[in-house]
């Protein structure tokens, strides 16, 4: 199976390549093209096909100051020791030197192989270099070559023009993610152009489970020029592979330098064949039990980012808090939210939207229903529309929910749809094009609704009796016109997605949710026999195994913490029906201040199991992983460390 | 509650004893409606009407929510459906319990009404010291007490911030210290304290009695405390009047970090210890090398941390060690400095040879580790090499130098590995060898002190505080740091034999358990994650004290135990500078508690509000503290219990 994709690969890569050298001969011809098609969205490539010639002579100088690029070194100011020096061993890793060595030592030429920079080191030593998640096939040169940022450009003739615009934002954070390196000051300037030419075949711009993410990178160093060359089937793919490039590259700059001197260097040489093992590789988070600001999810999506996550499920509210702001009915955050200040204003979700989709991200927006659902929809009485929902913080909680405060939504009460429906229209207009609605539909808790005589009325005139039974009866009539308010609302039927829960049980399930429908999410332990038995029937399934890819286990209770380790080591079962997975950051015990560094690196981890699902254990990944954790602190996260420093230092000597 | 009001009914009517009938009548008159004012001021507050004057200062806010103090609680309310506007802090602070975090062991008696302040209106009188040294650290603390509160004020949110808060008091601060001019913080320094607060005039005027500097400032912490910022009014506000006395249960109230398996850059250490003040801890136990990493760069022995640090910028120079000192210092905290040995050493120590001084170390990095250490890399002294105790006694004069701290060291000595020593010494008893280092390592310590041993002097347990070489370490001398678990029999031995010690049991108080092992071969890393519940009642001197086994028979009565206080353990395999705070806070807060106060209080409600607000306190200070429940428990008092 795998074999043949492989050969598939490399043989849609021989065509692709083919067609590299085509618009290799006719760039000139496409310069011109772009001329005159006056698009601005070409303006860049255009003024570099001017300038072309003053570029080309001025790396043939730099190329010859290369060899003697040590001596402005020797001017720096004093530096304590030690400094270490890195030699890429074959087969073993990054050996950290016996005796610290002096920095910008003259007098000891630079062996090959040899490297100040821990980071430089991991970018080209090993098979995988500093690659995290790795991709499928990857050849890398050994040597590197220095670069600077602001020589950084794009060639998008070869991207449909409907998703140009989508494409030039998503370069447009490469050169920054590069500045990080140093920490947004690359001192060592070199005029080396580094041209990157993108070639997109398909126009979409909607990220779906339908899109295709492969692609491929090609990197030479060419007559004083770095060129590399991305061929995608659509923009996310060629995001990704933008991602890929950002990793060729690391810092000169030794970890723990005093100094501020800085330069970028490139992997020479890079050929690289990629896509991802699943379709959806999801984060979700919690932000109704704490308010996360913005600023912090939007660090986390940078996060996402740089590991080719591509969903990010919010699970925006629960029975706690509505920060959520709906234009249409404004009673949610005005009853629901923590505080004014504490809302994520409409403009705010739009703006997260496009900023996720930049990154390669689809946002799924889960309104938890008909459980986890109080503050927020407690305002129906004042306006008149009797109870939206039902036990709303009630005292004591126990009998009434799973945990505080108690609250689900009054199926009994048709104004309840109108205003479910209301929201999901808000959500289909904050997702734009093919939205993605998470239903939510797990912990139903019978004694809530059993507790209240409307309710018991409703389901008595309904014909549904008051037993288990006559509640999964009540529960799926809630589902089935929740859907049918989703598809009044994007006048199609989209598959939604929803939890597993007793509805979903595999006696019940076929009973009440349509397959084709809904994507069982399912959160059961790995014990569970569940995730088998809807996959036998045929249902499409985003697997978050709750023992192992739950963030906060560990914090509360009889959880057990998963670390990276063990989250790394979890394989999702092979099969059609499974889309993915996903990682869940619960915040009853996390806001902003301990968000990083419950999520990170853990969740890189998972990332890369969801995108290269590797045979290899932990023994060959933790290595890169430090890279990898060392480029997020480097783009202003703050994870966890995986051990000490010293076994970063000393590859596969604390084993 | 209402023992001020009368104290000023008496003086009043004292002073007016000679006068006439008439005038005493009206005198006592006057005192009367004086005392039932003052009643009217700590009076529990159940009036809503009451609220007003605070409500005036949120004239065009338009918040969310409203608290209101009902049976002892706040009751969150749509602000749209009540009259009364009162945020949550400021509903917390006025209702029933104290929000004081650790808890005063005397007696305390609060305000129920509230006063607009600005951080700029406080000023400092030193009324009494005993030396200018000490008035100086006053000054000092009191400026940083001062930027405590004007970070405070800042974090008022821009919405509700606004431009005129109107009339504010100004807080005068008289200070009294009658004791030792030494601000250093001592084995016996006399850490109480006594504050009060009361109305004068348009001022409040607080009066602060202590015998010592860090008592002192721990009166400062505590007034911090009783101001808030309200973020409807945008200002910060005080309690009108209080008087609190207070003093520590246990002498030693500490934290270790470990700064060598990760580095961690000065500044977070400077905000961990303006972090441990906040909730009155003392001892900054700082392990500041182990065999992975030596980043302290001493002067008397520049090559450890050339040899040893991870780079050229994970050092600490001496500048820096003095900052943080200084730091410590003026919030009351001894910083005791841990060069572990003579297990837990590495690269640092490899470079004797070259020197000319011999082996300095044995078995640094030896392969397979598992054989020769406990984690990977490997690394021991060498007991048998002069230099070394000279050495040592280099870096600890240097250590006692920098720090100021005297009276206590802390040796380390733990988890020697004897068959690395066995390797190279076939001919000495591995047990016999670290006998003699240990004192060896003591004389060092001694000429390093100028000939005095310090007061206590700590171990960490180990098989050397087992019997039999237990009873070779002189008690006048030694204190044991017992790390073993709390049910282990040796932890209760060294207790039992009447030793001085420090609890840091590694079953309660170890911060870095629960995470799973770092390495792919074993498991061995101690779990699960310990709750700050867990954490806050861990009791060992009740649970297991001495008395447990009085009486029984077979059992020698044990001399009374002598545990001069604990420590939580911030082990840092698994922890860089990003997580530091969240893991570390609010756990140590609780441990704070527990050693400061040692209530019979089990995490209970109160205490649950009380951490809640603390923590809070925390991040308003920049501290990445993490939470303890939702937020919606934080709005809902009470109700999530």
């Amino acid at each position: 199976m795998q074999l043949i994709s492989i050969g598939l690969i490399m043989l849609s890569a021989a065509v692709w390549e083919l067609n590299i050298i085509v618009v290799l001969k006719s760039y000139v011809c496409y310069s011109l093209y772009l001329i005159l098609c006056g698009e601005t969205a070409c303006f860049l490539s255009c003024i570099m096909a001017y300038i072309w010639p003053i570029l080309v002579i001025a790396t043939l100088h730099l190329a010859q100051c290369n060899q003697e690029e040590n001596k402005l070194e020797d001017i720096q100011p004093y530096i304590y020791q030690p400094s270490w020096m890195y030699t890429c061993v074959p087969d073993e890793g990054c050996e950290r030197s016996d005796q610290p060595e002096p920095t910008g030592n003259t007098t000891n030429p630079r062996r090959s192989q040899t490297y100040e920079s821990l980071d430089l080191c991991r970018t080209v030593c090993g098979r995988f270099g500093g690659f995290w998640p790795k991709p499928i096939t990857a050849v890398l040169s050994t040597q590197t070559v220095k670069i600077h940022p602001n020589f950084l450009r794009f060639d998008l003739v070869d991207v449909p023009a409907e998703a140009r615009q989508l494409m030039i934002q998503m370069t447009q954070l490469v050169g920054p993610n590069l500045m990080a390196e140093c920490n947004g000051n690359v001192t060592d300037l070199v005029e080396t152009p580094v041209m990157v030419y993108i070639s997109v075949k398909n126009a979409a711009t909607t990220l779906t489970w339908d899109t295709d993410e492969q692609y491929m990178l090609d990197l030479k160093v060419k007559d004083g020029e770095i060129s590399t060359h991305i061929v995608a089937e659509t923009v996310f793919g060629a995001r990704h592979a933008l991602e890929t490039f950002t990793q060729l590259v690391a810092s000169t700059r030794p970890e723990y330098s005093n100094s501020n001197a800085c330069s970028l260097r490139i992997v020479s040489g890079a050929k690289i064949r990629d896509r991802p093992v699943y379709k959806h590789r999801g984060f979700l988070l919690d932000s109704s039990r704490h308010f996360i600001p913005l600023v912090d999810i939007k660090r986390t999506l940078d996060g996402m980012a740089s590991t080719k996550l591509n969903v990010f499920h919010w699970h925006v509210t629960d029975s706690h808090s509505f920060p959520l702001e709906s234009s249409r009915v404004p009673q949610f955050t005005r009853y629901g939210a923590y505080s004014a200040e504490e809302i994520y204003t409409t403009e705010e979700v739009r703006g997260l939207v496009q900023y996720a989709k930049v990154r390669g991200i689809r946002m799924v927006i889960e309104i938890d229903s008909p459980a986890h659902a109080a503050n927020g929809w407690q305002w129906g009485k004042d306006y008149g529309f009797g109870d939206l929902a039902v036990c709303v913080n009630a005292k004591p909680w126990r009998q009434l929910c799973i945990q505080p405060p108690c609250g689900q939504l009054n199926p009994a009460n048709s104004n309840m749809y109108r205003y479910l429906k209301e929201l999901y229209q808000d959500i289909a207009d904050f997702l734009g094009e093919t939205p993605l609605l998470h239903v939510g539909g797990d912990e139903v808790f019978i004694n809530c609704w059993n507790s209240s005589q409307e309710i018991v009325t409703y389901m008595k005139n309904q014909g549904y009796d008051r037993n288990v039974e006559g509640f999964m009866q009540l529960w799926s009539e809630f589902h089935y016109k929740a859907l049918e308010a989703w598809d009044d609302v994007t006048k199609s039927s989209l598959p939604v997605m929803i939890w597993s829960s007793e509805l979903t049980q595999a006696h019940r399930i076929q009973n009440y949710l349509d397959k084709n429908r809904y994507i069982i999410e399912v959160w059961e332990p790995l014990s569970s026999p569940l995730e088998t038995m809807l996959l036998r029937m045929g249902y499409r399934i985003v697997s978050v195994p709750k023992d192992i890819w739950y963030l906060d286990h560990g914090f509360w209770g009889m959880t057990k913490y998963s670390n990276w380790r063990r989250m790394y080591s979890h394989v999702l079962p092979n099969h059609d029906g499974v889309l993915g997975g996903e990682v869940a950051m619960w915040s009853e015990y996390v806001d902003e201040n301990a968000l990083d560094t419950r999520v990170w690196p853990r969740l890189a981890a998972v990332a890369e199991r969801l995108w290269a699902n590797p045979s290899g254990g932990v023994y060959g990944a933790e290595t890169r992983l430090n890279r990898h954790r060392a480029r997020l602190i480097a783009r202003g996260l703050r994870p966890d460390a995986i051990a000490p420093q010293w076994c970063d230092q000393h590859d596969n000597r604390c084993l | 509650m209402s023992r001020w009001g009368e104290a000023l009914g008496r003086g009043a009517s004292a002073q007016f004893a000679r006068v006439g009938r008439m005038r005493r009548a009206l005198v006592i008159l006057a005192a009367v409606a004086c005392t039932a004012a003052a009643l009217l001021y700590w009076r529990q507050q159940t009036d809503e009407g009451m609220h007003r004057p605070l409500h005036s200062l949120y004239a065009g806010v338009e918040p969310q929510w409203s608290w209101i103090c009902q049976q002892d609680r706040c009751e969150r309310f749509l602000a749209s459906e009540t009259n009364v506007l009162q945020s949550l802090p400021t509903c917390n602070m006025l209702c029933s319990s104290t929000q004081l975090w650790p808890q005063p062991t005397g007696r305390v008696s609060l305000a129920t009404a509230a006063v607009p302040v600005r951080a700029n209106g406080f000023s400092l009188h030193v009324i009494a010291s005993p030396s200018s040294l000490v008035t100086e650290h006053l000054h000092e603390a009191f400026a940083l007490f001062k930027e405590d509160l004007t970070k405070l004020e800042r974090s008022a949110g821009s919405d509700s911030r606004r431009g005129d808060i109107g009339y504010t008091r100004n807080v005068l601060v008289h200070i009294f210290v009658n004791g030792t001019g030494d601000p250093r913080l001592r084995l016996d320094t006399d850490e109480s304290y006594k504050l009060s607060l009361k109305p004068a005039g348009h001022n409040l005027v607080v009066d602060i009695t202590a015998h010592s500097f860090p008592g002192a400032r721990h009166g400062f912490e505590t007034l911090s405390q009783i101001i808030w910022l309200d973020p409807y009014a945008g200002s910060l506000l005080i309690l009108e009047a209080a008087t609190i006395n207070d003093a520590p249960k246990f002498s030693y109230r500490g934290l270790l970090l470990d700064t060598a398996r990760n580095y961690f850059p000065v500044n977070e250490i400077i905000r961990t210890i303006d972090a441990m003040a906040s909730c009155k801890l003392n001892t900054f136990h700082w392990h500041v090398s182990d065999s992975q990493s030596f980043p302290l760069k001493l002067d008397s022995a520049p090559q450890l941390a050339q040899y040893g640090a991870y780079g050229p910028g994970a050092i600490y120079t001496v500048e820096d060690v003095k900052a943080i000192v200084r730091r410590a210092k003026l919030r009351g905290i001894r910083v005791l400095i841990e060069v572990d040995a003579p297990a837990h050493v590495g690269r640092a120590w490899t470079w004797g040879p070259s020197a000319g001084l011999g082996h300095l170390a044995h078995c640094v990095e030896l392969e397979p580790w598992s054989t020769w250490c406990g984690e990977p890399p490997c690394g021991q002294l060498n007991p048998k090499n002069p230099h070394v105790y000279e050495l040592l006694e280099r870096i600890y004069a240097e250590i006692i130098q920098l720090t100021g701290v005297d009276d206590i060291f802390h040796l380390g000595g733990d988890e020697v590995s004897e068959r690395c020593w066995s390797q190279h010494f076939n001919d000495t008893d591995p047990m016999d060898l670290w006998l003699e280092f240990t004192k060896k390592a003591m004389h060092s310590l001694e000429r390093a002190n100028g000939g005095r041993a310090p007061e206590m002097t700590l171990l960490w347990s180990s098989r050397l505080t087992r019997t039999p070489y237990l009873e070779k370490l002189d008690k006048k001398r030694y204190g044991i740091h017992i790390w073993g678990a709390s049910q282990w029999q040796e932890s209760r031995a060294v207790l039992d034999a009447g030793y001085r010690s420090i609890i840091s049991h590694v079953d309660a108080w170890y911060l870095d358990c629960g995470f799973g092992s770092w390495r792919d071969s074993s498991d061995g890393h101690c779990g699960p994650y310990r709750s700050w519940q867990q954490v806050y009642e861990h009791r060992p001197w009740i649970e297991e004290g001495p008395s447990l086994t009085a009486g029984m028979p077979g059992v020698e009565p044990a001399s009374p135990w002598r545990i001069e206080g604990g420590a939580t353990c911030q082990w840092t395999e698994q922890l860089g500078p990003g997580g530091l705070d969240a893991r570390v806070w609010p756990r140590t807060a609780a441990v704070a508690e527990r050693l400061w106060s040692d209530s019979n209080e089990r995490a209970e409600a109160d205490v649950y509000l009380r951490l809640d607000t603390h923590r809070t306190r925390m991040v308003a200070r920049g501290v990445r503290a993490a939470p303890l429940w939702p937020r919606w428990c934080s709005h809902n008092p009470h109700q999530c219990l």
